[in-house]
């Protein structure tokens, strides 16, 4: 039987040949490939998002087996992860796409399936040194999300500038670390000259500390035009701060949030713009890498282009952020703003 | 009294029987539950746990409790992982770890057993205090790339399959046994257990009892936290975090009494095997976390539920006969 199957492997990859010569490889729908989607953990909207874009991809590929969502429970996230993928192993799936909230503790079991043939796919989240996995889908640069916020805080506060505030996430939270730095760099622009950049304080990610976070710098601060929230737990909070003391006017919200948890705030003036990657797309878009990479039509190195459906064409590329690992680069940011938000939100 | 003895021993019975369920379930429903590569992965994803409950079955039969296994399970892989990145040669730095365990064991086993205290606050603030100290030694960090033959330790196999944690498991499992079964220590744990005050005008050395366990049990998890950690091939801060629930409902349902005195090994044995096979059985069906976290949940009322409304019912019962 694995003789039949690796002989088949190998006539597909035969097949595939002059296709991964050509610049853009187009997927060939309908094969049957076992595939897992795991999150960090269950219940969190936008990691449902994304396991709706790879629906859409699945129907879209016509791949008859049905996609697995599974994940852990936030408590046991780092054993729940392990867990799920050592019985994907065992299941023999074709790939397990995982957005990793285990560290490089994932890599051994990661290594294993890796080794058993499974394609492994991370997205959102990477295995920090890239072992046990094939490509990382990243939602978006971080040097464009510095930028992002940074031209969100202009068109906010106007060519007047003025002062602002950041609330973040945790002090030790990888990302909103590396966004926050590449929204000082990118302020350096003269562009930005009028932006001041007064505080920085932490909400946790938990919606109670950020919301008394976000008035704690009202206090702080007086004067202060904006509040930049990187984190989508956080501009809610602080969005709600500002509407239940009456301050919408003097103090706007910004920063990373989902259309959905946004739409009241956009509305009602609090929160006049923010940005977001679509998690839909990233959900789409990691389909399809995995995809064609479980039914070898693309390989895992640098230089490979691919057509992922109605996101068009994709370029594998060395990842710039770890010292190893291969990526593909989504990009680019949604803003959003009075006009389609309520369209995102649906 | 007939009737409850009867039902103590079958309560072994029952669990069988419940195993013998799961296991035809999870026969039907995949076609991987069977394989070698599967059974040893059953075990290997939770060895650390059974490990610990091996020792937990023995402090729950002598009436106490430790809360605190999970967080000296981290404390030891942190300070192993810590002392490494300084530079400290691999088997000094496990060596330190296990000290650790024996520092966290007599700090628990001193305020229960000398100073009186209920081992469920000590132990819950060992739960916080270690943790804090592990939390402190690695920061947030993931420590890793540890010598090869150390992540083999946790990931390889030694005797045909078996890997060494599940060596180290079965051989504890014997001693446990032994102990608990054979020994005039182990009669001593259950005579505490039953009686603290019996036990101590009839001259049992109780405090030196306590102590022991404790000193064990905080030995052991560090054990586990070296072996979870060589199996993960990288430690953090939060290793091992909330392990202590999983642990103690194993011994839970195994039959013992949480009020101590009552419970045997095999008991905790079919409870390892019930809960690690529904575990497996659930995940190969592809049912999510949360529901195997509330299918567990429930098993573990039903076991302290069961007991109690049996002997409800059995005592009203009686009350009409008389």
């Amino acid at each position: 039987m694995k003789k039949i199957l690796l002989a088949t492997a190998a006539l597909g990859m035969l097949a595939m040949l002059p296709q991964v010569a050509s610049a853009q490889v187009e997927a060939t729908p309908g094969k049957p490939v076992k595939m897992v989607l795991l999150p960090k953990f269950l219940g969190i909207l936008p990691f449902d998002q994304a396991h709706q874009g790879a629906l859409q991809a699945q129907k879209e590929l016509q791949n008859t087996t049905e996609l697995q969502y599974l994940g852990p429970t936030p408590e046991n996230s780092v054993a729940g992860q392990i867990e799920i993928v050592t019985t994907a192993k065992t299941q023999g799936v074709g790939v397990i796409m995982i957005s990793n909230n285990s560290g490089d503790q994932i890599v051994p079991s990661a290594k294993a399936a890796h080794d058993a043939g499974i394609k492994v796919v991370t997205w959102d989240s990477p295995i920090p040194s890239g072992e046990g996995e094939d490509v990382f889908v990243a939602q978006v640069d971080f040097t464009e999300t510095g930028k992002v916020m940074a031209d969100m805080a202009l068109s906010i506060m106007g060519a007047e500038g003025g002062k602002f505030a950041v609330l973040s996430a945790s002090p030790d939270a990888a990302n909103q670390n590396s966004w926050i730095a590449a929204m000082e760099t990118a302020l350096k622009d003269p562009k930005y000259a009028k932006l001041q950049q007064v505080g920085l304080v932490y909400g946790n990610d938990q919606s109670e500390a950020s919301y008394n976070q976000a008035l704690a710098l009202v206090d702080k601060y007086p004067g202060i035009k904006l509040i930049m929230a990187p984190t989508s737990v956080g501009i809610v909070a602080a969005a709600k701060a500002m509407q239940d003391e009456g301050l919408c006017n003097k103090i706007k919200v910004s920063g990373l949030g989902v259309p959905t948890e946004m739409l009241a705030y956009t509305k009602n003036g609090c929160a006049p713009e923010f940005a977001l990657w679509s998690f839909v797309d990233l959900g789409y878009l990691t389909y399809y890498t995995s995809y064609l990479l479980a039914t070898n039509a693309i390989k895992a190195e640098a230089g490979q282009s691919f057509k992922a459906g109605r996101l068009g064409t994709y370029t594998i590329t060395k990842d710039p952020t770890r010292k190893a690992g291969l990526r593909v680069l989504m990009g680019p940011f949604s803003k959003y703003n009075i006009d389609n938000v309520e369209a995102a939100s649906k | 009294m007939t009737a409850l003895l009867g039902r103590a021993r079958s309560w072994e019975g029952l669990l069988l029987a419940v195993l013998l369920v799961i296991a035809a379930v999870n026969v039907m429903y995949s076609p991987y539950y069977l394989g070698i590569g599967n059974i040893v992965n059953l075990f290997q994803l939770s060895i650390e746990k059974i490990i610990v409950v091996l020792v937990m079955t023995l402090i729950i039969v002598n009436g106490e409790i430790d809360l605190s296994v999970a967080s000296v399970m981290g404390l030891s892989a942190c300070v192993m992982a810590w002392l490494f990145q300084m530079g400290v040669a691999m088997p000094w730095a496990m060596l330190a770890a296990l000290a650790a365990g024996v520092v966290a064991g007599l700090i628990n086993g001193f305020w229960v057993a000398y100073v009186g205290l209920p081992s469920l606050a000590v132990t819950l603030a060992g739960l916080i205090g270690y943790r804090g100290v592990a939390r402190i030694l690695v920061e947030d960090r993931a420590i890793g790339g540890y010598p090869l033959w150390f992540n083999r330790f946790g990931q390889q196999p030694l005797l045909g399959p078996l890997t060494v944690s599940i060596v180290i498991f079965l051989v504890l499992f014997a001693v446990v046994a032994v102990v608990l079964h054979r020994s005039a220590l182990g009669r001593l744990v259950y005579v505490i257990g039953n009686n603290l005050q019996a036990a101590r005008y009839s001259g049992v050395r109780v405090r030196r009892v306590k102590l022991a366990l404790f000193v064990a049990s905080s030995v052991v998890a560090a054990l586990a936290g070296l072996l979870y950690a060589a199996r993960l091939g990288s430690v953090r801060g939060d290793m091992a975090q909330g392990f202590e629930l999983d642990i103690i409902t194993i011994v839970l349902l195994g039959g013992v009494s949480i009020f101590g005195g009552s419970g045997n090994l095999a008991g905790v044995g079919l409870s390892i095997l019930v809960i690690l096979n529904l575990r497996n059985g659930m995940g190969l069906a592809n049912i999510t976390g949360n529901t195997q976290t509330s299918v567990i949940g429930a098993l573990l009322i039903l076991s302290v539920l069961a007991p109690n409304m049996a002997q409800a019912i059995e005592s009203k019962l009686k009350g009409r006969e008389t």
